[in-house]
């Protein structure tokens, strides 16, 4: 009489990113999920990169000067926020595991968040200016 | 509740779903006091409006959890929450049944295998006050009579963690936040054999720490918490094994 | 020889347990509910599992009916009970009560003002006298569930979401079945049995009435209110004759005071009335003063299924009966139980299976006294095989 109406599998995980009525630990959840995909494409990437290596270092040249536009300079930079958010939610993760802080996790994220968005403003600044 | 006061007029917008046939949603507009609760304004579409809608309820009062569903996307207790917390004069309250459950019919879901693992788990309903309180090292409050005083546990086995859990959305075989919690309630120092149960990839290991069961619990059971404190234990017992 | 088939209608404390009863006794059961386990009066019962102090002044039946039935098993806080003298009134009824309580066997305990308020910190600082009484709480739902999934266990078969339409008469006029709509997929069927056992509580009439028959069955509703924090290990009871707002039980988290009393036509329908509520607030802060501090959690209501015509209220015995409709109204194959309360539940169902014996001619013991029940999350665990 009853039939399993959760359809499990890729609809589903899009479940993963939808904030809707969920709370802080969803959001800390999600931009981890995020920035794991981004940094695993630009581990691709730069995987790719290095492979133009291969072809000589003329095309490498070309290649690196291509990238120094801003477009690709924002891509960096991204590249570095997520790596710090993902990191530093790693301890924030690591730590809850431990048994450590568990009750505290919302401040927690709020701290990682904003020395994630420091540091990124940071990096931008240099990023751009030098 | 029945007073005089002012009244409003609400939609509700109510998922359905018989037998084999697709889902659809039904909408009742009612009128409602601001002051009750979504249960009763979902039995009132059944007492006077629909016959035919289904839906599992019995205490009234937040000690049975039979009467978890989604409102408005969000996991309540329905007889708990009250109208005016979730919508306002003129708005819509959708009502679906519970996540990450095979649904029987309308807002039933099948919470059979979740039962099994809670029994798989040994969660007992009744235990020691002093165990109830998180986190706690108070002492056995004696009853004077040589009996230690027992209560009925927090955790009601309403299912809004699992239905509010990512990672259940994703695993059907993830224990879920209630039953590790059970498991911690339980000790894996009192019973050394729920440790096979939980230290295994869909056990304790699978959660991604998204602590929205904490969130929706209405019984203040903190399942993130009981399933941290289990990973620590875990981790402590295998560190102390390295030293051995 | 294939077995007897007997139909319970109604999932609630009466039937759960009259299904447990007569699956021990060797019957082909089927119980049917329009709703799931316990979705009228008994899931939304108050939970105190009686002494029968409550009524060993007033209703001496039903106080000897609490005690002997007050071990359920399981899902119980068994913290025992006390009864609280706040005013002269109370005690003045404090004589009556230990004579009753004598002659209906409970057993009490007489405790100082100071003995009293070092058991129960948030009680009444002006407690004249109390008394300690046998008394417990029970989870309305999960008491249901392990009389239903014992039944299961021994070969009941549930059908749940299944409303009753109409009974199934043979030419003499006698019950042989029932008609039924499955709410879960829109179906409708039939289903025949030598007995139809009417356990409806409040809303016997409803059945009755599609053979054509009346019971004296009198709906009572009464109004209870939690609050968000446990503040008594007791149940606390007023020491006075039984009235509104005179017991305070603790549950989970909660405590929950209750109850009044009052009569409704339509009785799928009970709003909660705020007067109600507010005199559980004012009544209950009268035996734990600390209730003004705590907040409201949930206010519902329960119909109870008071018995007779006869009076009102609080004056009608809280005993239950059983009709068989072929001695009260020449309808055979059709017998009704109600009245009673949640902490006679086994006994009730121990009277309908004796009746249901001995219309059919079987001579089957009750060991319902003996059989332990199994765990409540049996019910969900064991396949609904028809």
């Amino acid at each position: 009489m009853s039939e399993h109406a959760d359809k499990s599998g890729i609809s589903q995980a899009f479940r993963w990113f939808d904030p809707r009525g969920r709370d802080v630990g969803t959001i800390a959840f999600i931009l981890n999920r995020i920035t794991a995909l981004g940094l695993t494409f630009y581990l691709f990437l730069h995987l790719i990169v290095l492979g133009q290596l291969a072809k000589g270092a003329e095309a490498y040249d070309g290649f690196l000067a291509t990238i120094r536009s801003p477009i690709f300079v924002f891509g960096e930079l991204l590249v570095v926020a997520a790596g710090l958010y993902h990191g530093l939610n790693g301890i924030r993760v690591g730590l809850t595991s431990f048994g450590i802080a568990v009750p505290q996790q919302k401040k927690l994220f709020y701290w990682l968040l904003a020395i994630a968005v420091l540091g990124s403003l940071i990096f931008g600044i240099r990023m751009f200016t030098a | 509740m029945s007073t005089t006061k002012t009244k409003w007029t609400v939609n509700l917008k109510v998922y359905r779903k018989k037998g084999q046939k697709a889902p659809y949603y039904d909408q009742f507009t009612m009128e409602v006091d601001p002051d009750e609760y979504v249960l009763d304004a979902i039995e009132r579409i059944w007492a006077f409006h629909d016959r035919s809608l289904t839906f599992r309820h019995a205490c009234h009062h937040s000690t049975c959890g039979a009467c978890g569903m989604l409102v408005n996307g969000v996991e309540k207790l329905t007889c708990i929450t009250y109208i005016r917390d979730v919508v306002e004069d003129g708005g819509t309250i959708v009502i679906d049944p519970l996540r990450n459950f095979p649904i029987i019919s309308d807002l039933v879901v099948d919470m059979s295998l979740f039962f099994d693992r809670m029994e798989m788990v040994g969660q007992r309903q009744v235990i020691p006050i002093a165990e109830e309180i998180v986190g706690s090292s108070q002492k056995a409050q004696s009853a004077g009579n040589g009996k230690e005083y027992l209560r009925l546990s927090d955790c009601i086995e309403c299912g809004m963690c699992i239905s509010a859990c990512p990672i259940a959305a994703t695993n059907p075989d993830y224990l879920g936040p209630a039953v590790l919690a059970g498991a911690q309630q339980s000790g894996l120092d009192k019973k050394p054999e729920l440790l096979q149960i939980v230290d295994q990839e869909n056990g304790l290991w699978r959660c991604h720490s998204a602590y929205e069961c904490t969130a929706v619990c209405p019984s203040n059971v903190d399942p993130a918490w009981r399933i941290m404190d289990l990973r620590r234990q875990v981790t402590s017992q295998r560190f102390k094994r390295l030293f051995r | 020889m294939s077995k007897p088939k007997v139909i319970i209608i109604g999932a609630g404390f009466t039937g759960v347990a009259t299904a447990h009863d007569l699956a021990l006794r060797g019957f082909d059961v089927t119980v049917v509910d329009r709703g799931p386990i316990a979705n009228g009066t008994s899931g939304r019962t108050h939970g105190l599992l009686h002494s029968g102090g409550r009524y060993a002044v007033n209703d001496k039946e039903s106080a000897i009916e609490c005690i002997e039935e007050n071990t359920i098993p399981g899902v119980i806080e068994p913290n025992g009970g006390l009864f609280v003298a706040i005013n002269e009134s109370d005690m003045a009824y404090g004589e009556d009560f230990i004579e009753g309580c004598e002659a209906c066997h409970i057993p009490i305990e007489e405790l100082k003002p100071q003995q009293a308020l070092k058991l129960e910190p948030n009680l009444n600082p002006n407690v004249l006298v109390a008394f300690r009484v046998p008394d417990g709480t029970f989870d309305p739902l999960r008491l249901a569930m392990s009389f239903a999934a014992t039944a299961k266990s021994n070969g009941a078969k549930f059908k749940l979401f299944t409303e009753v339409t109409g009974l199934i008469l043979n030419g003499q006029g006698n019950v042989t079945g029932i008609k039924v709509w499955d709410r879960t997929n829109d179906e409708r069927y039939e289903l025949y049995g030598d007995v139809v056992v009417n356990a409806t509580g409040a809303w016997v009439g409803e059945i009755t009435a599609m053979a054509g028959v009346d019971v004296p069955i009198r709906p009572t509703p009464g109004v209870m209110v939690a609050f968000d924090q446990r503040l008594t290990n007791h149940a606390i009871n007023r020491l006075n004759k039984p009235g509104d707002g005179d017991i305070v039980l603790p549950q989970r988290q909660m405590v929950v005071v209750g109850t009044t009393s009052f009569e409704v036509q339509d009785l799928d329908y009970v709003p909660v009335i705020e007067d109600h509520v507010k005199l559980m607030l004012e009544r209950g802060a009268e035996l734990l003063p600390t209730i003004r501090n705590t907040n409201m959690r949930g206010a519902y209501m329960a119909t109870r299924p008071l018995l007779g015509s006869g009076g009102s209220g609080r004056s009608i015995s809280r005993t239950f009966k059983c009709f068989d409709h072929k001695e009260t109204h020449g309808i055979d194959g059709l017998v009704t139980i109600t009245g009673g309360k949640a902490t006679t539940l086994r006994a009730m169902a121990e009277k309908t299976a004796d009746v249901v014996c001995e219309k059919l001619n079987i001579s089957a013991a009750c060991t319902t006294k003996e059989v332990p029940l199994i765990s409540y999350r049996e019910f969900y665990r064991l396949p609904n095989d028809d």
